[in-house]
């Protein structure tokens, strides 16, 4: 450690002001954070009352979707893997291009949009259109905004729908059959495998024709879907941790759930037949996923603890609805963007009310 | 005639066929008074009053006057005559009896006259051969989903606030950005009810 750290020191005169190279400091200042913490100490007031910062914020949501990855991987193969550089990859361009432009330092932001991303594809997708997602979910979904923490959406799944209204026959072709066994698929790589590999109907798709998967099934994640959300095991796992940890804020997934829940047992209840069983549809597709990842992220959702609850409710009912009526079998992707939308009224409207009690209390 | 049932008009024509996402009209008025929130509410019920009482005329003109009278194709001038005489009238009316309402909007509320969702929905009216109640809840519906529009975007936009905007897209660029982000979202409602 030592070691590097002469190194960094030696290195930095290089990229000082003035020197030819200086417009990439952001790139050295980036590796320099990476290593290491800041030494500098806090002469007066405020102090820091927790340790956690966004680049600890961000290592810790990644840690709590270690066990999706590690799940995509056994189930999909290496090739995961393979999206997942891609996805870094092509994140680190955009997001180092402008940092060198704006003369800021690389923030830690894309580590978890690039690491989620892969996540939410199906696994059999070329790896040039995760690049295309990629780049377009940082560059219109964040970068244009002023980057991390001032985006009005969500990076990845901007990213994401647009590949889906995109290129929606690759998308809807792209699922890989689950390894099982010891190895599952640890040792295939799908690049090079018989197209046979690759078939097309996921359990909500199947679903459409009256075709149930087991739930014993959903709750493994043998079947096929998006690379990390088919175990629901696994992403309760990675759910647990980071709810302990507060990086996701519990309202926004209870009311998701509580929400998708219930107006799904109303919708059975008035005119059976129409929708899914609850449990099916609670444990398949990417809504565990997108209720605990995604939704809960906490630039996107509403800043008011009490906008969480409507947040929340209409991300669940509008995920139903969608999966439900629209010609989409998915609903997650477009119910949290729609909820990303909503999210700045719901403020306004809290903090109106509050701003009203106020003034009417004092 | 058109069989739709008036729920389905009405919950269609606020998300799934939303004026402004689905068919991209009234984007100028969209694009300059999305700045605040307040504004948004009080162009978007301004609207939506518009939209509601001159589809209902332009129905009954239609019907019993044009096409009677073979004269479908001045349709457009009609409607245009009908609306902007109207637009005059609520300016009025407002001005007489709630000066606070007609200060706060402004130029806009003439400028209701060339919004041309307005006209749009008219059209659109007699296109899909709705009867009169169809067509009145049909311009309400289309009016809320405008004014639902448009308070969307003021809320991003006050929220954009914190943003750092790169200045080649800074105003009406960024606008137009977000506006497609939000037609891309609204598509997840395709194919749910068909008009």
């Amino acid at each position: 450690m030592k070691l590097l750290r002469t190194f960094f020191d030696k290195i930095e005169p290089v990229f000082d002001e003035g020197k030819p190279l200086s417009s990439l400091h952001p790139i050295y200042s980036m590796f320099d954070n990476m290593m290491f913490l800041t030494d500098e100490k806090t002469r007066n007031a405020p102090f820091g009352r927790d340790p956690i910062e966004i680049k600890r914020y961000m290592f810790l949501v990644i840690i709590a979707l270690g066990p999706c990855f590690l799940g995509a991987l056994y189930f999909f193969g290496i090739r995961v893997l393979w999206m997942l550089i891609v996805s870094y990859a092509a994140g680190a361009v955009v997001e180092i291009a402008f940092a060198v432009i704006r003369k800021e330092e690389v923030n830690e932001g894309f580590l978890v949009s690039g690491f989620i991303f892969p996540l939410i594809l199906p696994p059999g997708i070329p790896l040039w259109l995760v690049a295309v997602g990629m780049i377009f979910g940082i560059l219109i979904g964040k970068e244009v905004f002023g980057g991390t923490g001032r985006n009005l959406f969500n990076p990845a799944l901007v990213g994401r729908s647009f590949l889906a209204l995109g290129y929606p026959s690759i998308m809807a072709t792209s699922w890989i059959t689950p390894g099982s066994g010891t190895l599952g698929n640890l040792l295939i790589n799908y690049q090079l495998a018989a197209p046979e590999a690759i078939s097309a109907a996921t359990p909500l798709v199947q679903a459409k024709s009256g075709i149930m998967s087991p739930l014993k099934d959903l709750l493994i994640g043998n079947i096929l879907g998006s690379a990390g959300e088919t175990s629901a095991i696994l992403v309760i796992l990675g759910g647990i941790i980071i709810l302990a940890a507060g990086m996701a804020n519990w309202r926004t997934v209870l009311s998701i759930i509580l929400s998708f829940a219930g107006f799904n047992l109303l919708l059975n209840l008035f005119s059976p037949g129409t929708a899914n069983p609850v449990l099916f549809n609670m444990l398949s597709g990417g809504f565990l996923f997108g209720a605990f990842f995604m939704a809960t992220d906490p630039v996107t959702s509403p800043v008011t603890i009490s906008a969480k609850w409507p947040y929340g409710i209409l991300i669940g009912l509008l995920a139903l609805l969608i999966r439900t009526f629209s010609g989409f079998v998915e609903g997650m992707m477009f119910a949290i963007l729609l909820g990303n939308i909503f999210a700045p009224l719901f403020d306004e409207v809290v903090i109106r009310i509050r701003m009203k009690r106020y003034a009417k209390k004092y | 005639m058109n069989s739709t049932s008036l729920m389905v008009i009405f919950v269609g024509s606020i998300f799934t066929n939303n004026i402004l996402f689905a068919s991209f009209l009234v984007m100028c008025s969209f694009l300059v008074c999305s700045n605040k929130i307040d504004t948004a509410i009080g162009l978007g019920s301004a609207v939506t009053f518009v939209m509601v009482t001159t589809t209902a005329i332009n129905y009954l003109v239609y019907h019993y006057i044009l096409l009677p009278l073979g004269l479908e194709f001045l349709s457009y001038i009609i409607f245009i005559a009908i609306i902007a005489a109207f637009v005059q009238f609520v300016e009025m009316f407002v001005e007489r009896f709630s000066p606070d309402l007609y200060y706060a909007l402004g130029i806009f509320l003439p400028l209701i006259t060339v919004n041309c969702a307005i006209l749009g929905v008219s059209l659109f009216m007699v296109l899909r051969n709705y009867n009169f109640l169809q067509s009145t809840v049909f311009g309400l519906g289309g009016g809320l989903g405008w004014a639902l529009a448009i308070m969307l975007m003021a809320g991003l936009r006050e929220k954009m606030g914190y943003s750092n905007v790169p200045k080649p897209l800074k105003g009406a660029a960024i606008i137009m950005l977000v506006t497609g982000v939000l037609a891309m979202s609204f598509m997840g409602f395709s194919g749910m009810i068909s008009m």
